[in-house]
């Protein structure tokens, strides 16, 4: 009996002031989390494939880089356009240094790096360029395809909302 | 008693001040938004659309544009001082393209650092489909400048934020 009113009360609340204050607190710990903190995300495309599979859920964790700055290998989100579209892109080169890619290798500062995300083979050739300053460079980890097709190149840092939360 | 009058009076004329200003600005905004709308409208293709509609939305687009304005439009290949007739027949060509095209924009802010000029930030949503059948997704976001000219809002300036510099 006690159990049935109990269930009764958690389907049908007695619409009393301590209800409203509840309701009103989970309201806006909601809206402070999932508008500022753990941005919902829906990833549309496969740029960053296998890693991050089109139409996957994820959350944007805004504290990621909060007392830190983005290193070579993370995921990061960026804003592109507006407060609704962003980028999932690769971290593969840091202010300052050099970044080209040679028939498909990626060469940081003419040394190759092994990038054990990319899975399947590509052919790209970019002249080397230097990373501006306050600026990172980002690829996708799905480089199928011609690189004119790819999205990608030296964002600012200021740009950069956070990580994928996994 | 006296003395409270002095000071209400004022302060009353100054929320008065600050009201008008606020109102006769938003009134500006309120048109700079409604050019936007109408752009979107220009550009926004129906499948089957005729050439009498096609005609007449390709006019009263070009209206919204200042004789010369500065475009900077690197994802399609399209930049500098272009005059209404270019603007106009670079939109036709593209439009021909579409099967179909909606303009949707999002995010916009105005700023109206002096009479007579605007600057708008906004994000350009692109969706639609091409004649060959390839879906059109694209998300920009967007600086326009804006001059008034016998009390209409033209455009003097449009600019894509290059995001990724390659």
């Amino acid at each position: 009996m006690n159990f049935q009113k109990r269930i009764r009360q958690f389907l049908l609340p007695s619409l009393t002031p301590s209800f409203f204050i509840r309701l009103g607190s989970i309201a806006l710990c909601s809206y402070l989390i999932f508008g500022y903190l753990l941005i919902p995300l829906r990833i549309q495309g496969k740029s960053m494939a296998p890693t991050y599979e089109d139409g996957a859920f994820n959350f944007c964790w805004r504290l990621r880089y909060l007392f830190s700055e983005p290193k070579r290998g993370d995921v990061v989100v960026i804003r592109f356009a507006g407060q609704k579209v962003m980028l999932l892109k690769r971290v593969v080169a840091l202010e300052n240094e050099g970044v080209e890619f040679r028939n498909g290798t990626l060469l940081i500062d003419g040394k190759a790096i092994e990038e054990p995300y990319v899975r399947s083979p590509y052919d790209w050739t970019l002249p080397p360029r230097r990373v501006e300053p306050r600026s990172v460079y980002v690829v996708g980890d799905n480089r199928s395809g011609p690189m004119q097709n790819h999205a990608f190149g030296q964002v600012s840092i200021t740009r950069i909302l956070g990580s994928p939360l996994w | 008693m006296v003395k409270i009058k002095y000071v209400l009076i004022p302060l009353m004329l100054i929320a008065a001040g600050i009201g008008a200003w606020f109102t006769l600005s938003q009134n500006e905004e309120k048109k700079i938004k409604k050019q936007f709308r109408l752009l979107s409208e220009g550009i926004s293709k129906k499948e089957g659309e005729n050439i009498f509609t096609m005609d007449q939305k390709i006019k009263k687009m070009g209206a919204l544009f200042d004789d010369i304005c500065e475009i900077h439009l690197p994802a399609y290949s399209v930049s500098g001082h272009l005059t209404r007739e270019e603007i106009i027949g670079y939109a036709a060509r593209g439009r021909l393209h579409a099967k179909e095209l909606h303009m949707k924009t999002h995010d916009l802010k105005i700023h109206i650092p002096e009479e007579g000029n605007a600057q708008a930030h906004l994000t350009v949503r692109l969706i639609g489909r091409l004649t060959t059948g390839e879906t059109i997704q694209e998300a920009h976001e967007m600086v326009c400048f804006l001059k008034k000219k016998e009390k209409q809002w033209l455009l003097t300036r449009v600019e894509v934020v290059e995001v990724l510099k390659r």
